[in-house]
């Protein structure tokens, strides 16, 4: 049993705090993933995890040990880096056995681990070459296998799959799901990538300038996003905002209007809202419909038929920009005016300092 | 350009370096064929009868074999030197490289110091006789490591910054410490850059006359450059000796030459310029 | 649910041991150990005593503090102050012909001329030769009456000078000697910094309608300055501090006409005058801080205003 529990972990470089109190904690055989933008830290916290970068302040327990003065070797874990980090002098067989040698495993135990690998990652045939002679796709299985070989308790993946091309990057990405059902480790996995995190996790942590901003199941980051960072991060394309003002408040709703759109009741938690307030109003394109005499109602500045479906780029009165997704193909023209729907509980509203006010789940 | 113009240059390119460069070494070999009278004559004249293996034994065999001495000697003295060089220099750029410490200014200030200073020589004496290696050869190998240690750092430094960390770090995730990690991962890398350090170094080193006068005095422990010094008086009257001296300590170099010229070539350009 | 639930097991019930929070390095500072002890004692010591021991009467043994004797007697002595403008003299030849001649040599080996490799290793091999070897040879070459040298010239009816033999011509000669030897080095340095000029530049020029010429001054010249810094630099130190060439062609002579530093050191050393060797020592140091920090600072300085 190896589930992780990050207490209020801090790493600075210098002056710079780039990971500013990070608590999570990760249950036996939970497949995570991190996400977030270029140089929120990501990486940093993996590595910190992996022991790669010292731990400036707080606590890091695997399993039941503290693991802040832990070497590497010592944590049970094993990592695939993105530029796979194969030893190019070595053949794949010594790759992968690499660790196992270091640990001065016995030869004949060894190379049935080797094998085993192997035959989990249908690298059979690639055993004898060296790096050089392997395709990308290829190369991140080896460095899947070093890792797998070793039996770690706990897996961490840092953006494994950005150097593939897309189609190889779909097939790997299935090919660690499935690795993760049939070992049944605990995976740390960083990505930049929303497909990658929704398919994969089973939990995604969505971090912002060294902070946690919410963790969750996918569905529910989508659905139920903490505040405005989460719910610009998480889905494509990025959810639409508008400013509008609080106009009455009843049980449950929240009736607001703006400058773009007509008064609309909203549920949401109402809690300390008065009439008057300024809040942000979030509606994702897709749940955008056309409708005469709906409450928005703007002026198309772009539209790209796909075919399968519509995607216009609107001007708001007040100038804000919003993506809409309609279903099908819709014949638009420059310069023409959209009303536009959608259905009052699709949309979130968050407060005037981000976060989210979701209507209470009974 | 035209036709001739083209052939033009060549051939006064051809005909100029063989007039310079060529000639010289020309000079030296039919020297090392020639007898005593003839070579007498410094003159650049086909030797008449065969003499180079007499004037080879004679030179080999004077003074109790000293030349074989002196080649024994100047083999240790460069093998045992560049081995040092090779893995200390190596160890110290691969530190010096990934690491990023406050003393890291200090270290570069050390190593461009070692290639701009000239050796303070007596007290270098002084100090090998304090701790009894003057007049050895393990004493002058020593000094030979210092003296080549800041090129050789350079030039591996340079070349482990190609080499991404990652793969530092993967060793360590894979259990390696750090004498494993640096041992079986990095060095197995630098090996081009350690063949260039290795021809470069050998060639000075093997070449080195001003460091075994000062510190390695005495016949019994000459190096085959001073063996040139010590005949030089021997055979003022032999020419063809003297000669034949050269052309044999010349061989060494030749052979490198002929066999890594590529990388010793790039040795040279790249640590220069990085320097 | 979106909350991190506190599973309170992890370390529950140890009574708080203190954390090692630090690991060591994976790259060890003992590393530097061994080059550090070698480098320290055998380099950097000497170095910093040399500081003390030029100002003393030394014989090894025993040291008596004589202040800066040994230095006034350097800027008194005929012969030694010959030694140090000398030892300029000699250094700004060789780099100044090394640049000039590594240059040409390296634009003429990277056209498109006829046996091109055999020119290449035909310049760089006396780079690798044994430098008494190349200082004997030359000697001889350069004999007043019996040197081919002289032989040749005379062949063509000019009759040669006594190269090593001239007070005033000796140095010279043995710098002529120092550049046939060295300028390969500069060659091959040259060509890496012309062979790395992107072809974009001279496709440009033409485009432009450069002539052979203004390509060489405004394309190749600037653009491989590096290299002009690498081989000014490599050679002016080289140059300060050469010795086993002078040493093996003139032993300084005729009189003191070529002692540099270098051999006056030596010569001084031989003497048994250690403080005043050491001093020369000491002298020679402060020469190429003096010439040489300056004039990289020069060097580099002018690059940035590229
Ligand atoms: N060695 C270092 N010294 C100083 N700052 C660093 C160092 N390494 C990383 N940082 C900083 O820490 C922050 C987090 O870096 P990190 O690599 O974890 O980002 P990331 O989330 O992985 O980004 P990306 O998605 O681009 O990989 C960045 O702002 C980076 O500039
Ligand atoms: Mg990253």
């Amino acid at each position: 049993m190896a589930g992780l529990e990050l207490k209020s972990l801090h790493k600075s470089y210098g002056n710079v705090e780039v990971i500013k109190g990070v608590d999570l904690t990760v249950e036996h055989g939970e497949f995570v993933v991190f996400v977030g933008p270029s140089g929120c830290g990501k990486s940093t916290l993996l590595r910190m995890i992996a022991g790669l970068e010292d731990i400036t302040g707080g606590e890091l327990w695997i399993g039941e040990v503290l693991c802040n003065g832990v070497e590497p070797r010592d944590r049970g874990i094993a990592m695939v880096f993105q530029n796979y980090a194969l030893y190019p002098h070595m053949t794949v067989y010594d790759n992968v056995g690499f660790g196992l040698k270091l640990a001065k495993t016995p030869k004949d135990v060894r190379d049935a681990k080797i094998r085993e690998a192997a035959r989990i990652l249908q690298m059979e045939h690639l055993l004898e070459r060296k790096p050089s002679q392997l395709s990308g796709g290829q190369r991140q299985r080896v460095a899947i296998g070093r890792a797998i070989v070793r039996k770690p308790e706990v897996f961490l993946f840092d953006e494994p799959l950005s150097n593939l091309d897309a189609a190889l990057r779909v097939e790997t990405r299935m090919e660690i799901a499935k690795l993760h059902h049939d070992l049944g480790a605990t995976m740390i996995y960083v990505t930049h990538d929303q497909v990658e995190a929704m398919t994969l996790a089973d939990k995604i942590v969505v971090l912002n300038g060294g902070v946690v901003q919410q963790v969750g199941a996918p569905i529910e980051l989508y659905q139920r996003p903490a505040n405005l960072f989460v719910a610009g991060f998480i889905g494509s394309p990025k959810m639409n905002f508008v400013s509008v003002t609080v106009e009455a408040v009843s049980a449950g709703r929240v009736a607001v209007a703006g400058k773009d759109m007509a008064s609309i009741a909203i549920p949401a938690r109402t809690d300390g809202l008065k009439p008057g307030d300024t809040v942000t109003l979030g509606i994702r394109p897709h749940d955008l419909s056309e409708e005469s005499g709906g409450a928005i109602v703007g002026r198309v500045a772009l539209v790209e038929r796909l075919g399968n479906e519509t995607i216009i780029s609107m001007q708001l009165p007040s100038e804000a920009s919003w993506l809409v997704v309609l279903d099908g193909d819709h014949n638009l023209s420059i310069g023409q005016n959209l009303a536009l729907s959608f259905e009052p509980d699709r949309a979130v509203i968050f407060d005037a300092d981000g976060t989210a006010r979701h209507p209470d789940l009974d | 350009m035209s036709l001739v113009r083209k052939y033009g240059l060549s051939v006064l390119a051809i005909l100029v370096s063989a007039v310079v460069f060529l000639i010289p070494f020309a000079f030296i070999i039919m020297m090392a064929f020639k007898d005593r009278t003839q070579a007498q004559l410094l003159d650049f004249s086909w030797p008449q009868g065969f003499h180079l293996w007499t004037n080879i034994v004679e030179v080999v065999t004077t003074r109790n074999w000293m030349l074989l001495t002196a080649f024994i000697n100047s083999s240790i003295l460069t093998v045992a030197s560049v081995t040092l060089l090779v893995i200390f220099a190596a160890m110290v750029g691969f530190v010096l490289q990934r690491r990023k410490t406050r003393f890291n200014g200090l270290i570069e200030f050390f190593i461009l110091a070692g290639l701009m200073i000239p050796p303070a020589v007596v007290p270098t004496i002084w100090l090998l006789q304090g701790i009894g290696l003057f007049g050895k050869l393990h004493g002058l190998i020593l000094v030979e490591v210092a003296y080549g240690l800041p090129f050789s750092i350079l030039l591996y430094r340079a070349f482990i910054a190609t080499i991404p960390r990652e793969l530092d770090e993967a060793a360590i995730i894979d259990g390696a410490r750090p004498f494993d990690v640096f041992f079986r991962v990095i060095l197995p890398l630098l090996w081009p850059v350690t063949v260039t350090n290795i021809v470069v170094q050998s060639v000075a080193i093997f070449n080195d006359f001003t460091n075994p006068l000062y510190y390695l005095p005495g016949n019994a422990n000459a190096t085959v450059q001073l063996t040139l010094y010590n005949f030089q008086s021997q055979f003022n009257t032999s020419y063809n000796l003297l000669f034949t001296n050269i052309a044999l300590i010349t061989i060494p170099p030749l052979v490198v030459f002929l066999f890594f010229n590529r990388q010793i070539v790039a040795g040279m350009t790249a640590g220069a310029v990085k320097g | 649910m979106s909350v991190m639930t506190q599973t309170g097991t992890a370390g529950a019930g140890a009574a708080a041991p203190v954390p090692v929070l630090k690991r060591p390095s994976p790259y060890p500072g003992w590393f530097f150990l061994p080059a550090a002890i070698i480098y320290g004692l055998l380099f950097l010591l000497p170095t910093v005593a040399s500081l003390y021991f030029s100002l003393t009467r030394w014989t090894l043994f025993n040291s008596t503090f004589i202040g800066l004797d040994n230095f006034a007697q350097f800027l008194r002595e005929p012969f030694l102050i010959k030694g140090l403008i000398n030892t300029v003299i000699y250094a700004v030849v060789t780099s100044g012909l090394k640049v000039v001649l590594g240059l040409l040599l390296a634009v003429l080996l990277t056209s498109q001329i006829a046996a091109r490799g055999y020119l290449r290793s035909v310049v760089f091999f006396p780079v690798l030769v044994s430098t008494v070897g190349v200082g004997i040879t030359f000697t001889v070459l350069m004999h007043p009456t019996n040197g081919m040298i002289n032989e040749g010239l005379a062949m063509l009816g000019i009759k040669g000078p006594g190269w090593l033999t001239n007070p005033s011509l000796a140095l010279y000669s043995v710098a002529l000697v120092d550049v046939w030897k060295g300028v390969g080095l500069a060659t091959v340095i040259y060509i890496a910094g012309i062979v790395a000029i992107p072809k974009d530049y001279y496709e440009a020029a033409r485009i432009d309608g450069a002539t052979k010429l203004q390509n060489f001054f405004y394309v190749t010249l600037p653009l491989c300055r590096p290299a002009t810094v690498t081989v000014i630099i490599l050679s002016f130190i080289g140059g300060l501090r050469t010795f086993d060439l002078i040493w093996a062609m003139t032993r300084g002579g005729p009189g003191f006409a070529s002692d540099t530093v270098a051999s006056v050191i030596y010569k001084q050393y031989q003497a048994g005058f250690y403080g005043l060797s050491t001093a020369g020592n000491v002298v020679l140091f402060a020469l190429i801080a003096v010439l040489v920090v300056p004039l990289t600072m020069l060097l580099n300085r002018r690059e940035g205003h590229e």
